[in-house]
């Protein structure tokens, strides 16, 4: 009996290992070798050169991470990108909850709102960002215009890509544009898992709406509010395509995020070791960002 | 009496602000929509008009015409799309009905390595492997080819299909199988025709998800593939509106319509299934 | 058993996206004798793909044993996809593009010395200042289709309606100044906003080169003979100043791309604006009208300097691939630079003049409207120093304008930060 459950553990394991190698192998191929590849070549003097001779890196005594510290780009293009985290994630939290909030009030029509709001999100990045330069237009575009029109033709020159201090913004809103559908959804779902009764029992006990909100509702959501705002997290910190179609990093690289300098040193400057190193810190920092999250949450759960 | 009423007052005042901010988060999510839409038919110097027009004064066709008509590159791009989209969303189906069902089965300490190298594997931007990517392909001849844009696609989106996949079939009780084993079923028979025709909801999910994502790609395809005739998509567009020397907003939007509309009826159509899989996917994985 | 079944299937599989795989492949295969690869972005943008087309079929014609195989990639990405297909092991013949690209590629290794190619004969008749710029280290590593240098259009229409006389461009960038305050007062027929005067600043390297046009314009300079930067000169300061002064004006679209000065030109919203000659296409696929209102003008001339300008010329950057690839090369090199070939191009896709001294007589630059008033430009260029990292030199040029325009920043101080950030980026 003993020898049978033993043997069958074993066969499950190697089972189990036989269904995940497509997967691992694949994995591993195109995404772990190529990671650990591009740390290496951090560490090296690696051009197009290489590429084009198929010679190895040499190894440069962290010249690339040197390089880095001799400018302000890196600095600020972490700046950058940490203020378009912080603020994309807020707002989309606070925008999203109240949509999902209100759908989930017994609204005439809210199945329906459901999934015409889902839009935006299958709607390609590309051309979401295609879409937002037009609306951003600096001459001929809508936002131009309703700009001058609520502010009584006082601003008659709105045009929030071309100016560094707003161009962050411009981007964001393009952003949550196409991720708040998404984070509604799942938040939406979240709502229509809290248990009715004891929501009811709450009010019974003459619990008030927010009240219910803060003791009932939200300890239920709190797994969907952690998921959903850590999927938000890594997606904006990795946004790379809005930037590069909507402002390619400018004005004055006031929108020169950790995605945009990576690409630009990598492949336009075509020094691969640099960019490597740019990389590198960079899914660093994502690394230890998604680990304190996780922390801070669990510090909550227990609280 | 009083209180009452200051009570009916304010929940007046609740809904009416309920309803606005309702109004004000769609309008910002959908208005967009139509304006691409209106400014697709409009001329290209009635585009260029400011203050702009609220609905073309002179509805045209022209742009979607000049697309169809002068255009065939586009739909050469649209075609590639298709058949990578089509080709990368079956076969991750296949990769995840193997891995899924390994994960949500068989808790072995090796699975719980696995279920994190995919958890992390999704944290990494496209970006820091690419040129490593483009050396390994290199190597295995795939550059340039449909096969390896697909595969070094497939890669990117078997991770979170493989965790979206394991959560559907964590859902199966553990006794139909049992029952069949003991009955002498083979494994892989158990896998193929007794849970995998149970959990075809979630396999929908997860190839529309697929499909989804990987018509959004830009960066694979910007840097695997050269020749033109199997560009996709989103590199097409960049191209075309990127290229130095295109100015045609009308046709910008009519193209932006033309290459969201598939996505758009296929979530549409299957949007009970998408929803599903995409919470169950997000909140239990 | 099972596993066998399995096994079977996935081969079908495999079998069923054989046809994916076989037809990215079959297109590498080489069909002729000889095939050479020609990376060509023109080829994406409307207006110059029949031209190229005809190319390629005329070629082909006249030599049936060669056979053109096009690469493409957008404007932008062209030289990273070559270089990107070079690491891969296939590399392309030759590359059409731009001045500024030659450096780099010669760089990577990829460009070829054109006389190791070309026949001597040949690029003895091309003017050889034109060829000097083209040169690293006292060799030439491109030849140009044609020479377009930066010029001035304008809108005789807008001048009119503010008054002044349209066959009367400014000279200098003073005199520009008083026309623009006139024409900035001006509406189009939407009541839109008529801007005076258009320099591309936007992040990309052509932007930046346009810049360094405008500094040579004051008598600066960028970078020395040697290639060491050498920004503390007059011409430098004063063309960023006018930078600024443009913007605070509001004469100059902020961070425009060519492109977007062309279509702002071609809808009578701006009344003039630098580009290279062959901009004029661009402006032409907009608003055919434009023939109508648009003249030329040498670049303006600004504080000390001389009215100097950037070379800028489309161009052939070859490789090697061996003799018998070198051999076609050389055959289409010569196909495309020469008057049948070029004399139609230049006459209604690209204003430019040629390159080539027996050329100098065509019928299609000699009586071509759109330049005329430009035509002493082309004397007036000077070279840029090439350095293999030319182009980050140019974004970081385009920061700069950035930074005193939009980002409302001193000007010393933007210089002074340019200064420390370009030393970095060329020094690498």
């Amino acid at each position: 009996m003993k020898t049978r459950t033993l043997r069958r553990d074993q066969r499950d394991g190697l089972f189990a290992f036989i269904l995940d190698i497509p997967a691992l192998l694949l994995t591993i191929a195109f995404i772990l070798v190529p990671i650990v590849d591009s740390v290496i070549k951090s560490f090296q003097t690696y051009g197009v050169r290489n590429i084009i001779s198929g010679k190895p890196g040499v190894w440069n005594d962290f010249a690339n991470y040197l390089y880095l510290t001799k400018t302000d780009a890196f600095s600020m293009a972490t700046f950058h990108t940490f203020s378009f985290v912080l603020g994309v994630v807020l707002v989309q939290f606070v925008l999203s909850i109240t949509l999902a909030l209100i759908l989930n009030t017994n609204l005439k029509g809210a199945r329906f709102l459901r999934s015409v709001m889902m839009t935006p999100w299958v709607v390609p990045t590309v051309i979401s960002a295609l879409i937002w330069m037009w609306l951003f237009q600096p001459q001929y575009g809508l936002v131009k215009y309703l700009a001058s029109v609520f502010s009584f033709s006082t601003v008659t020159d709105f045009a929030i890509l071309n100016n560094p201090n707003t161009a962050l913004t411009g981007v964001g809103i393009a952003a949550l544009w196409k991720q708040i559908p998404l984070m509604s959804l799942l938040l939406l779902a979240g709502l229509q898992n809290v248990p009715q009764d004891i929501n009811e029992a709450a009010m019974i006990d003459g619990a008030g709406k927010v009240r219910r909100f803060l003791s009932v509702t939200l300890p239920y959501l709190s797994p969907v509010i952690k998921v959903s705002i850590s999927m938000s997290i890594i997606e904006n910190f990795k946004q790379f395509p809005l930037f590069w179609t909507m402002t390619g990093g400018g004005p004055n690289n006031a929108t020169t995020t950790l995605a945009v300098l990576s690409y630009r040193e990598a492949f336009v400057s075509m020094n691969l070791g640099t960019g490597s190193a740019i990389t590198t810190l960079w899914m660093l920092m994502m690394v230890l960002v998604v680990f304190f999250y996780n922390r801070l949450f669990r510090i909550q759960d227990m609280g | 009496m009083t209180t009452q009423s200051t009570l009916k007052r304010d929940t007046h005042l609740f809904t009416a602000g309920k309803y606005l901010l309702l109004a004000l988060i769609l309008l910002f999510l959908l208005f967009p929509l139509y304006w691409v839409m209106i400014t697709s038919f409009k001329t290209n110097m009635e585009a260029y008009q400011y203050p702009p027009t609220f609905f073309p004064y002179n509805p045209v066709l022209d742009s979607f015409v000049k697309l169809f008509t002068e255009h065939n590159q586009f739909f050469v791009y649209y075609q590639n799309n298709l058949i990578v989209a089509l080709a990368v969303s079956l076969l991750c189906c296949i990769f995840a009905i193997f891995a899924g069902y390994s994960l949500a089965r068989f808790k072995t300490r090796w699975n719980a390595i696995f279920f994190a190298l995919l958890l992390v594997s999704q944290m990494f931007p496209v970006i820091s492997r690419m040129i490593s990517l483009y050396a390994i392909m290199g190597r295995m001849g795939i550059i340039n080819t449909r096969g390896g844009l697909i595969f070094a696609l497939l890669a990117t989106q078997v991770p979170f299909c493989i965790i979206l996949m394991a959560s559907f079939f964590a859902n199966i009780p553990k006794d139909i199988e049992e029952a069949a084993f003991v009955d002498g079923a083979g494994r892989w028979r158990i896998l193929f025709t007794i849970v995998t025709p149970l959990v075809k909801s979630g396999l929908l999910a997860v190839g529309i998800y697929a499909f989804l994502m990987t018509w959004d790609d830009y960066l694979h395809a910007a840097t695997l593939i050269q020749s033109d005739a199997l560009r996709t998509l989103s590199v097409g567009i960049a191209l075309r509106y990127l290229g130095e020397l295109s100015y045609d907003w009308s046709l910008v939007n009519a193209i932006s319509i033309i290459g969201t509309i598939p996505v758009v009826l296929l979530f549409f159509f299957f949007q009970k299934y998408m929803i599903k899989g995409l919470v169950a996917g997000a909140v239990k994985g | 058993m099972n596993i066998k079944r399995i096994a079977t299937s996935l081969l079908v599989l495999t079998l069923a996206f054989a046809p994916v795989f076989a037809a990215g492949q079959a297109e590498s295969a080489q069909e002729g004798p000889v095939t050479i690869k020609v990376a060509n972005y023109a080829l994406l943008e409307s207006g110059y793909e029949p031209f190229w087309k005809s190319v390629k079929s005329g070629f082909e014609e006249a030599n049936p044993d060669i056979t053109i195989e096009w690469v493409t990639a957008p404007y932008g990405e062209i030289v990273n996809q070559v270089v990107n297909m070079a690491g891969g092991g296939n590399k392309v013949d030759v590359i059409f593009g731009e001045i500024d690209w030659v450096p780099g590629l010669v760089d990577t290794g990829l460009a070829a010395p054109i006389e190791d190619i070309l026949p001597e004969a040949f690029i003895n008749d091309f003017y050889p200042d034109v060829l000097k710029s083209f040169e690293v280290d006292g060799t030439p590593y491109g030849i140009p289709l044609y020479v377009s240098p930066y010029v001035l259009y304008y809108n005789k229409d807008l001048f009119k309606q503010a008054g002044l006389d349209p066959n009367k461009p400014p000279k200098t960038y003073d005199e520009m100044l008083g026309y623009a305050e006139k024409l900035s007062k001006l509406k189009d027929k939407n009541g839109n906003k008529v801007y005076a005067f258009g320099q591309t600043t936007a992040s990309v390297p052509v932007s930046g080169a346009s810049l360094s046009a405008m500094i040579f314009n004051f008598g600066g300079e960028v970078l020395d003979a040697n290639g060491k930067l050498s920004v503390d000169n007059q011409g430098f300061r004063q063309a960023i100043e006018m930078v600024q002064l443009l913007d605070e004006k509001g004469y100059n679209p902020q961070n425009a791309k060519l492109k977007d000065l062309r279509n702002l030109f071609a809808l009578g919203q701006l009344a003039m604006y630098y580009d290279q000659s062959w901009g004029f296409n661009g402006i032409k696929s907009i608003n055919p009208d434009a023939v109508n209102f648009t003249a030329s003008a040498e670049p303006l001339v600004g504080g000390q300097g001389s009215g100097q300008s950037l070379l800028q010329a489309h161009c052939f950057i070859l490789i090697d691939n061996g003799d018998a690839r070198s051999a076609a090369l050389s055959k289409f090199v010569e196909y495309v630079i020469s008057e049948d070939v070029l004399s139609g191009y230049l006459r209604d896709l690209t204003p430019a003049y040629p390159a080539k001294k027996s050329m100098a007589s065509m019928e299609s630059v000699v009586n071509n409207g759109i330049l005329k008033g430009a035509s002493p430009a082309a004397g007036r260029v000077k070279v840029q120093t090439f350095i293999p990292r030319i182009s980050d030199l140019n974004l970081e040029l385009c920061a700069l304008a950035q930074a005193v325009s939009v980002g409302n920043e001193d000007v010393s101080a933007a210089i002074k930060k340019f200064k420390e950030t370009a030393a970095v980026k060329i020094s690498q």
